[in-house]
């Protein structure tokens, strides 16, 4: 496995991850954590996070070919994945710049909807207008 | 395994799982379009112009066309929580497609990770099961001017309300306690 990325290496990583998925509109982004935890010291474990994209490098079993071998078709695209370890001290500030890269990296989301809130306002301007 | 109503209940009990198994308990996120077929993306698309033009056209008579169409062409991504603990089984899941909600859930993602536990997510203490509730009858001074606002911008039928109105609880304990 590749070894691990640096704080920011991974941010970037993952904001090109974001956008690339929320650009084709289609796909996944997985992204896990968990504590590492060596049984040995007693302090806060570090924190190990994780980033694909949930695409396997496996070739499709169903894809046999007739001498009963499997291969791994060449368009398909290669897995994307790349992790980071957060050390205890940093995960505020980790956390923090994480949370904002995932708000602007998932624009396929639902905006928050200002539209009616809009419409009622004007309303409201407009009834006062004529009062 | 079910999908807990609230973010709130979500973190919750995935810190009291995070306490009962710190080793082996993860959190996975994942943000994910739906699998349609071309076909039924077409399909889709055309629904929601003709959606978008008869809602539109009544009120704005010149429809803007640029952002109708970047609109209908993206299907709603959506945003998954899951916590697992592969010893017991356990998974706790939340799902949203609510842009407004990834901060609160990433930070409170990261507070999990520091091993906060429940007392200290801004809860009322040892809330438990009954949390997402106790926290809606603590905070109904504030709810009262806010839940207006709230139900318009959510507009999605009680779930998104609660969900809201639990989220506000939750901000306004946290504040208080700081």
């Amino acid at each position: 496995m590749a070894p691990h990325l640096s704080n920011e290496q991974f941010f970037s990583s993952l904001t090109d991850l974001l956008a690339k998925t929320s650009q084709k509109a289609r796909g996944s982004v997985f992204l896990s954590q968990k504590p590492l935890i060596d049984g040995v010291s007693n302090a806060p474990p570090s924190i190990l996070i994780r980033a694909t994209d949930g695409n396997t490098n496996a070739p499709n079993p169903k894809s046999e070919t007739k001498d009963g071998k499997i291969t791994k078709k060449s368009s398909s695209k290669d897995k994307i994945k790349f992790s980071t370890v957060v050390n205890a001290n940093d995960l505020e500030a980790f956390y923090t710049r994480y949370a904002d890269i995932c708000k602007a990296g998932m624009t396929g989301l639902k905006k928050r909807d200002r539209s009616k809130r809009k419409a009622k306002g004007k309303g409201g301007a407009a009834k006062a207008a004529k009062a | 395994m079910p999908y807990l109503p609230t973010s709130q209940a979500f973190l919750e009990q995935s810190a009291q799982l995070l306490e009962a198994y710190p080793e082996t308990t993860r959190i996975t996120t994942k943000y994910h379009f739906p699998t349609e077929t071309p076909g039924a993306r077409s399909k889709r698309a055309k629904s929601q112009a003709k959606k978008a033009a008869s809602s539109t056209s009544p009120s704005e008579p010149q429809t803007p066309s640029t952002q109708p169409q970047t609109q209908t062409t993206a299907p709603v991504a959506a945003l998954t929580l899951k916590t697992y603990n592969p010893t017991t089984g356990i998974v706790l899941q939340y799902q949203t497609n609510k842009i407004a909600e990834v901060t609160r859930l990433i930070t409170g993602l990261g507070k999990l990770a520091a091993g906060a536990d429940v007392a200290s997510l801004g809860l009322s203490a040892g809330a438990g099961l009954a949390g997402g509730d106790v926290e809606m009858v603590d905070a109904p001074v504030e709810e009262g001017v806010a839940v207006p606002a709230a139900a318009v911008s959510a507009g999605q039928g009680g779930k998104s309300q609660g969900q809201g109105q639990a989220g506000k609880g939750k901000k306004k304990g946290g504040k208080g306690k700081r």
